[in-house]
């Protein structure tokens, strides 16, 4: 069965998602979204531990993924993934 | 946050990130821009929801069904995720904004309206043809997403599912439906 899966994928900030969106299609990558600005500290935290799962099981069979980051969440996003062995993600660059 | 109402679409992980698919099942290389373009054109925030599968069962999972998936141990880690899930939706319905869901529909866990059912599935991953039928009926998440929000005392959004692997896969029809979900 033919899939047509880039196996690229941006991890990407709530506030960068809309603007980025046509150029993220367009490269064929898909995207995982950080969590919106507003949230509650443990609640932040818990959703970048399941991002983290996510990027480590890309990691884990070799797609790859870039980090577009606005900085709200770069330094908790690094320590979720480094709990799974995962180096900071290199930073999207177009 | 701004005060000003907004729309906005909690979507299934797959509809921006094909890669979360079992391997097979994408049908792009990165995002299936019919919804992701629609939701834009109307206005809509984009919330993407967590893929349960994929954490789960890995990017090498095998294809599934209900049955399959509905494991005590499978729901409670579906629950963990649609507490988080409900925490946005929380924060959205508290501002007064308009929440749709778009789930899909050939899914064991994010189906909508329907969700694929095959009782006799188990053992050697060796099926030849998929003899698996679509079932009326919420998938796990959805399922869980729903009893998360009732006990936070939050509304279910409206909702339909994406149906792009059903058999008889109407395109035109589903533009239809996604029109009169988003209004």
């Amino acid at each position: 069965m033919r899939d047509p899966r880039a196996r690229r994928i941006a991890v990407v900030a709530d506030s960068l998602l809309e603007p980025m969106l046509d150029e993220l299609e367009r490269e064929g990558f898909g995207v995982i979204q950080l969590p919106p600005a507003g949230l509650d500290r443990e609640t932040v935290a818990a959703w970048l531990e399941q991002t983290a799962e996510h990027v480590a099981e890309f990691r884990r069979n070799d797609y790859e993924v870039v980090l577009a980051d606005d900085g709200l969440c770069a330094a908790e996003l690094e320590q979720a993934l480094a709990t799974f062995g995962i180096e900071p993600l290199p930073q999207y660059t177009g | 946050m701004s005060d000003e109402p907004k729309r906005v679409a909690f979507i299934a992980h797959c509809l921006l990130n094909q890669n979360a698919k079992v391997e097979g099942g994408a049908k792009r290389p990165g995002m299936w821009e019919p919804v992701i373009d629609l939701l834009r054109a109307r206005g809509y925030v984009i919330r993407q929801m967590p893929c349960p599968e994929l954490a789960f069962g890995g990017a090498r999972r095998f294809w599934g069904v209900r049955e399959q998936f509905d494991t005590p141990l499978y729901r409670r880690h579906c629950r963990r995720l649609a507490k988080l899930v409900a925490a946005v939706i929380g924060q959205h319905a508290a501002a007064g904004d308009d929440i749709v869901l778009i789930g899909i529909d050939s899914s064991p866990t994010m189906g909508v309206d329907f969700t694929p059912s095959a009782p006799h599935w188990s053992g050697q991953p060796n099926i030849v043809e998929d003899d698996s039928t679509l079932v009326r009926g919420d998938g796990i998440f959805i399922e869980e997403l729903k009893a998360e929000l009732a006990e936070r005392g939050l509304p279910e959004p409206r909702s339909t599912g994406i149906r792009h692997w059903f058999a008889d896969y109407d395109p035109d029809e589903e533009l239809e439906r996604l029109g009169a979900l988003l209004r």
